[in-house]
């Protein structure tokens, strides 16, 4: 409830909430102009929609600079400021407590979400898709600057200005990852805004031949990288911070952003059989409805409280508000695809069972299954108190592993294949042939780890399917080198091609890295005593030699200094004066290529005599996460232009069996 | 198999728009691996998964239910005695109706006192709970009698 008059109070807050105001004027007028410009085709009416994005964008931008002004300047008359902030905090976490809570980080998703609106804005061809297009952004736009002028505004002034404020929640200080995490998250939520709103567009104007998947194959890549990049960041600031020494607990916040991942990664792959084919043309309108109701609805799960998650966000009304959005994108995309069902038949010949369109079918069925398998365990305790009327039922990981492992098995066997495959029909005997060598290679994998004695299915499966993807991936850019006349010229020629082997590259790195560090880890518990005799944990001898107390601006810490195997290691408990005594453990961490070791203090001796020590010895996490910079990089080499104007694949086994 | 068929059903849940002349098999495999999904779940798996919280109370009612699986148990702490050189802990958990005694091991904050909201995740043997570890939560609002309170609105519905 807005009261305006409260705001004398607070010249910041009413100068934020003004703009606000303005930024949702201005989508509204926007929206009317894009239906009104769609309708008439009129060129000057659009054009004038085009420029109400930049009235909205530079709007947005004004109230995020005057958050940003108040978290800055300690303006506790707003109240955002005075529930997040507090004098004592570094200038950088002051400046990330714009997205720590709720109402900033939606503020931060409209602003992105104008930024992304402005860019598209400067790149849209003047066609019959112009309008319409802007048109879907205004409608998201209508919802989030609708959200944070009035629901979740945080420019609501206090009462009484406190002295100081309640400060940021000590969990997200702990780590310069928070910081980065979210900002990764929201630019690939909102640039999956782009391929939506091309798809509405080209759903409303009836023109679904392929132009709209081929403008929106770059949007939708930029989005898919910074959310790969978001989750794995996600991952990297649990590992760095909550002391447990894993990296993904599928909990309801990581897995509202897994959803959308697995959806998009399928339509990365759907949207090349309908540009190459002209098949799955209704499908991928489907998917890409689908991947971006999935962003509201993780953000609708961890905002409403309806599933108890470790870091849920406190909600209020916005659960609600974002179920309605949901239910909203989920009714009117249904209703435009069956409203233009006939025009989404696909002209072209079915695929033939064994042809590269058909693996990437199969493909996408395995992430849509795995899609809806998370969601049914993230919704499936909600489901239980429903039913059973009991409280907090969760669903462990075990539940998740139980189909994710298979999955990721059968995802990464045709990721082996797919490649190999010709466009429209594969000859079985020549495929068989080229299949050899990889299957060789494989199996040569499994038996070595298990001569090595690795007895873990999920562990051989995952090394055999790597060792068999990068022998198909080495042959593949082998013989296109050999053919090109170079690595270079291969490279130049097809960078889309070459920049997907890159990713499906990095992917085996972190299936890698993510199969090893499940399977393997070790972890033990001790408590050691100031300058004792070494203890011997894990095969290593641990020493304590130090315990520090240090007082920071914003709280106090305890350092432990521990020796292990004469290597020095320095594992703190910060206390956060906003944190009561809770104390938030930041491990030492020494990262090597083929495994990390991990120390925690679990807890102190007041009296500084004894240190309690959790030691865990995991292989080969690091290849998470650079098999994530390399996935990034793949994607990044994909969107560079060829060298040449035209680019006609050559079908890899036609190559093969000339 | 390859030769184009007769329109089939839309396939999946996910209520497709028809198609004319797919090929049918990418169909039927979807369909094949959303059955069997299901049919796995509907069996059990996703049930013994299934992590239930209980008081120490609820527990006593249904121990012939629970007994063996893995739960969580929220009470409040009775009883500590803690030896931090050997890591030992051992208390009960209680909500004032049953009470149940607990052994973890592991490192534990000089947070934890008599009388303090606990939750602990594990499965008992016997009449005795192993804890396998502490559950802390986090909230956006922080501050740490939160939970303490949530605990004793829960123990108010238990008696």
């Amino acid at each position: 409830m807005l009261n305006l008059i409260s705001f004398s109070s607070s010249p910041l807050g009413a100068l934020g909430q003004l703009s606000l105001l303005g930024a949702l004027a201005f989508s509204v007028g926007g929206l009317l102009l894009s239906v009104l410009g769609g309708l008439r085709g009129d060129a000057r009416v659009t054009e004038a929609a085009r420029r109400a994005t930049w009235a909205v964008f530079a709007l947005l931008t004004l109230g995020t600079l005057i958050l940003l002004t108040a978290l800055l300047r300690d303006d506790f008359t707003v109240r955002f400021v005075a529930e997040h902030s507090m004098r004592a905090s570094p200038t950088w976490v002051k400046v990330t407590a714009l997205w720590g809570a709720l109402e900033g980080s939606i503020l931060l998703w409209a602003w992105l979400l104008g930024g992304f609106t402005f860019i598209l804005s400067l790149t849209l061809r003047r066609d019959a898709l112009r309008p319409w297009a802007l048109g879907a952004m205004f409608v998201s736009l209508l919802f989030f600057v609708g959200v944070v002028a009035t629901v979740a505004s945080p420019f609501t002034p206090v009462a009484t200005v406190p002295l100081d404020g309640r400060g940021p929640n000590p969990a997200l200080q702990n780590h310069w990852m928070m910081a980065v995490h979210p900002v990764l998250l929201y630019l690939g939520f909102v640039g999956l805004s782009v391929p939506f709103a091309y798809a509405v567009a080209a759903l409303v104007t009836g023109r679904l031949s392929d132009h709209w998947v081929v403008v929106t194959r770059r949007w939708t890549l930029i989005a898919w990288a910074f959310l790969t990049a978001a989750i794995v960041a996600g991952g990297w600031w649990s590992y760095e911070t909550l002391g447990w020494g894993g990296y993904w607990a599928w909990d309801p916040v990581e897995n509202a952003s897994f959803i959308p991942w697995l959806l998009t990664t399928a339509f990365l792959h759907s949207i090349q059989i309908q540009e190459r084919r002209g098949l799955m043309r209704s499908w991928n309108v489907w998917l890409i409805v689908l991947a971006y109701s999935s962003t509201v609805l993780g953000t609708f799960l961890n905002r409403s409280g309806i599933v108890q998650s470790v870091h849920a966000f406190a909600g209020g009304p916005v659960g609600p508000v974002f179920l309605g959005f949901l239910a909203f994108l989920l009714v009117s995309g249904t209703l435009l695809a069956a409203w233009r069902a006939p025009a989404l038949r696909d002209e072209a010949e079915p695929p033939a069972p064994l042809s590269r369109e058909s693996a990437f079918l199969a493909g996408n069925w395995l992430f849509l299954v795995f899609a809806v398998m998370v969601l049914v365990g993230t919704l499936f305790p909600t489901f239980v108190e429903a039913a059973q009327g009991r409280r907090d039922a969760s669903v462990g990981p075990a539940f998740y592993n139980a189909f994710a492992i298979p999955l990721g098995l059968g995802l990464l066997a045709l990721m082996g294949v797919g490649p190999l495959l010709p466009w429209r029909r594969a000859d079985g005997q020549s495929l068989w042939r080229a299949l050899v060598p990889l299957l060789l290679g494989g199996v040569a994998a499994a038996a070595v780890a298990f001569a090595l004695g690795v007895r873990h299915a999920g562990v051989l499966g995952t090394l055999a399917l790597s060792a068999y993807n990068v022998v198909g991936l080495i042959l593949l850019t082998a013989r296109a080198a050999r053919q090109a006349g170079g690595l270079g010229a291969a490279l130049g020629a097809q960078p889309r091609r070459y920049g997907a082997y890159l990713a499906h590259l990095g992917l085996i790195v972190m299936a890698l890295g993510l199969a090893f560090s499940g399977s393997f880890r070790r972890d033990a518990q001790v408590t050691l005593n100031l300058n004792a005799a070494p203890v011997t944990l894990l095969a290593e001898r641990l020493q304590l030699t130090g315990l520090d107390a240090v007082t920071r601006t914003d709280g106090k810490s305890v350092v432990a200094r521990v020796q292990i195997d004469g290597r020095p290691f320095q594992a703190r408990l910060n206390t956060y004066t906003q944190g009561g005594d809770t104390a938030f453990p930041s491990p030492a961490v020494r990262y090597g290529p083929l495994g990390d070791t991990y120390l925690v203090m679990t807890s102190v001796d007041p009296r500084g005599q004894w240190a309690s020590v959790r030691l865990i010895e995991s292989p080969l996490v690091s290849w998470i996460w650079w098999g994530t910079l390399i996935i990034c990089v793949g994607a990044a080499l994909t969107l560079a232009s060829p060298r040449r104007a035209t680019v006609r694949a050559p079908s890899g086994l036609a190559a093969a069996t000339d | 198999m390859s030769d184009p068929s007769s329109p089939l059903p839309p396939a999946g849940q996910l209520g497709q728009a028809r198609r004319r002349r797919r090929s049918p098999w990418p169909a039927v495999l979807g369909v094949a691996a959303l059955v069997g999904l299901t049919g796995f779940i509907a069996f059990g798996n996703l049930n013994r998964s299934l992590e239930y919280f209980v008081t120490p109370t609820e527990y006593q009612q249904q121990q012939a239910q629970l007994q063996g699986r893995s739960i969580r148990i929220g009470g409040l702490v009775r009883d500590v005695q803690y030896d931090p050189q050997s890591l030992n802990l051992r208390f009960v958990v209680s909500d004032g109706g049953a009470s149940f005694p607990v052994q973890y091991q592991g490192a534990v904050s000089d947070l934890f006192k008599e009388n303090q909201g606990v939750v602990v995740r594990g499965e008992f043997e016997g009449n005795t709970f192993h804890a396998s570890d502490l559950v802390v939560k986090h909230s956006e609002e922080y501050n740490v009698p939160k939970t303490q309170a949530e605990l004793k609105d829960l123990l108010k519905t238990t008696e």
